[in-house]
């Protein structure tokens, strides 16, 4: 084992600040769920004087906390889903595909990356509504899938460029054509890329706020970003129940990040070409 | 087993001619090397009987059947390639059957020609692994057992050996010698190392600027090269080729001795120089020799003999296999 050394201290130091940034307030988070009111007034971020599970079980045996969880898994995943289908399926057309305009219609994809959500807010409502899917989870999930094509396909195009194109002349010669391949290779080749892609939608999915406050208006259709304002609406003076509720419902982002964080790992490929 | 023949093929990439016009037989069951130098339109050729690029002009007939139009997997052909191409999520055993699954045949049937195929190649012990915990030779096996196990008419090979080191290189050689015997198949094989053209072929084709040059046994372009390319490129070290009087004086405008065909001689001898360097290799001496009013030669003697860099020679050509030439063209001797 090296000593100590300052510049080994220093790199440790960082990283505690940087770590800290993200692990006191959710610590804050968790802990706040088990404080009374009073307590976390006087001390936010120190430990309980006294564990109290009561406000984690109120939200437990609370339906309204479910319905919301559920709402917004639904959404988050079928956003995820179809994102991963659409985006993968466009990115590989662009990548293997050779077509009179490819260079055109994705240069007219990646012009999404440059427009704000929240610019497009009004006229999302307008197309929305005249669609008929209002105060339905399409009316969230559809612009939601829309606005994610631009980056994932910029990502799962720039990926599958990297296959090599042996592999695709060798399947082919297998009688392997586009589509087969498609399944049979683009996709089990790239399951890092699909993990990434899956956590950053999931993630912005499961957070969004703004788009389903415009979108839903029935109290039985709201995800948890909304039934979070309606508890500290109800309960305005109650923090803890509302950083219980947080902590409840920020477990299945961070259970879908460790799960699909295995994947995210490149190096699928190695062995096919060359040695 | 299948005849190929190439009718009046041309490919052309924009405005850039790969291939002019090109005719070629390659017979049935033969071992055919097509062999030149980089970009001289050997790969494009093995690709277009492939069916991976498409043919500008022309017909290609495989066994008599017009297969310009169809796709790689319905002309009856296999083929291997440099990097190996293996799917690299597959084991060994579903990377060679992965042609007959998508064939749709039957598992019992997949499983009996793979195992056939591994016996053949000897990767029995290996049919579970995946290509990245395998070697280089191993690899390459695998992609011929991919070749083998769809029985193909003809078998494509595209450089297969230039990714492995030299002594695998010799071994691999023997072994794909070894296994067109076995199998009896027509095989292409595309190289641009000359050894391998000379010790696999039963017919080599050296290519030039997408032209034909001369298409022949081994020992054919050996001992009668069509014009001074081929003279050039067949031979290892390469043939010496004269301008200037001592080609005026054989009746040519060039000629060409091979560095096997001179006699050294320390007293006697047509040409008089001094040895720039040589090189013993213990089976051979190889001599670089200055030859005044001739140019650089090199020689090549069976054996060791101890010449130094500065000793004065004499060099004598062997006149019955000197090769004549007059502009591109080979002068009958």
């Amino acid at each position: 084992m090296s000593g100590f050394t300052w510049r080994s201290a220093s790199r440790i130091c960082v990283l505690l600040l940087v770590s800290s940034l993200i692990v006191i307030p959710l610590a804050a988070t968790i802990l706040g769920g088990f404080k009374t009111d009073g307590e976390l007034r006087a001390e936010p971020f120190g430990l309980p004087d006294v564990w109290r599970t009561e406000y984690y079980a109120e939200i437990f045996a609370d339906t309204r906390f479910w319905r919301y969880l559920w709402n917004s898994l639904v959404i988050s995943l079928l956003t995820v889903a179809l994102t991963l289908i659409l985006g993968s399926m466009a990115a590989y057309a662009f990548a293997q595909a050779k077509f009179f305009g490819s260079r055109f219609l994705f240069s007219y994809l990646l012009l999404g990356l440059m427009f704000p959500f929240a610019a497009a807010i009004m006229p999302l409502f307008l197309t929305v509504r005249d669609l008929g899917i209002l105060d339905t989870p399409w009316g969230v999930i559809l612009p939601q899938v829309a606005f994610g094509l631009a980056f994932s396909i910029m990502f799962f195009r720039t990926f599958f460029k990297q296959m090599p194109p042996e592999l695709f002349e060798a399947a082919r010669v297998d009688g392997c054509g586009y589509i087969r391949f498609y399944f049979y290779f683009t996709l089990p080749l790239s399951t890092p890329i699909l993990a990434t892609i899956a956590v950053f939608v999931f993630v912005q999915s499961w957070n969004n706020y703004l788009l389903p406050l415009i979108m839903l208006n029935d109290r039985a259709g709201y995800t948890w970003t909304l039934g979070a304002m309606d508890y500290r609406g109800e309960y305005i003076s109650s923090w803890n129940r509302t950083l219980a509720f947080m902590t409840m419902t920020l477990t299945p982002a961070v259970v879908f990040f460790i799960a699909a964080q295995k994947y995210i790992v490149a190096g699928l490929t190695g062995g096919s070409v060359k040695g | 087993m299948a005849e190929v023949r190439l009718e009046g093929v041309k490919k052309c990439f924009g405005a850039v001619k790969v291939i002019p016009k090109l005719d070629l037989t390659i017979a049935d069951g033969s071992f055919t090397v097509l062999v030149g130098p980089s970009g001289c339109g050997k790969s494009t050729l093995l690709r277009l009987i492939a069916g991976l690029e498409e043919t500008t002009a022309g017909q290609i007939l495989i066994d008599g059947v017009d297969v310009t139009d169809r796709e790689p997997s319905d002309r009856s052909i296999a083929m291997v390639f440099q990097s190996y191409a293996l799917y690299p999520h597959m084991t060994v055993a579903q990377n060679i059957g992965f042609g007959l699954r998508l064939a749709r045949k039957p598992r019992s049937e997949i499983r009996r020609r793979v195992e056939e195929a591994a016996e053949i190649l000897q990767l029995q012990a290996l049919l579970d692994r995946k290509p990245r915990q395998l070697s280089g030779g191993q690899r390459q096996r695998v992609a011929i057992g991919r070749a083998i196990v769809r029985k193909p008419k003809v078998f494509l090979f595209d450089e297969p050996l230039s990714n492995l080191d030299a002594a695998l290189r010799t071994q691999m050689r023997v072994e794909l010698a070894e296994l067109h015997a076995k199998l009896d198949a027509t095989m292409i094989y595309v190289t641009h190392d000359q050894v391998e053209a000379m010790t696999m072929a039963d017919q080599i084709v050296i290519m030039d600027g997408g032209i034909v040059q001369q298409s022949g046994s081994p020992m054919t372009l050996y001992d009668r090269p069509a014009n001074p390319f081929v003279a050039g490129f067949i031979g290892s070290p390469r043939m010496n080729l004269l301008e200037g009087t001592v080609a005026s004086d054989a009746g040519a405008e060039l000629i060409g001795v091979r560095p096997e065909h001179f006699v050294l001689s320390n007293d006697a001898g047509s040409w008089e120089g001094r040895v720039r360097y040589a090189e013993h290799l213990g089976s051979d001496t190889v001599a670089y020799v200055d030859v005044e009013g001739v140019g650089s030669v090199t020689v090549r003697v069976s054996g060791e003999v101890p010449v130094r860099a500065g000793d004065r020679v004499f060099l004598t050509p062997n006149q019955a296999r000197l090769h004549k030439f007059a502009g591109d063209r080979r002068l009958a001797a």
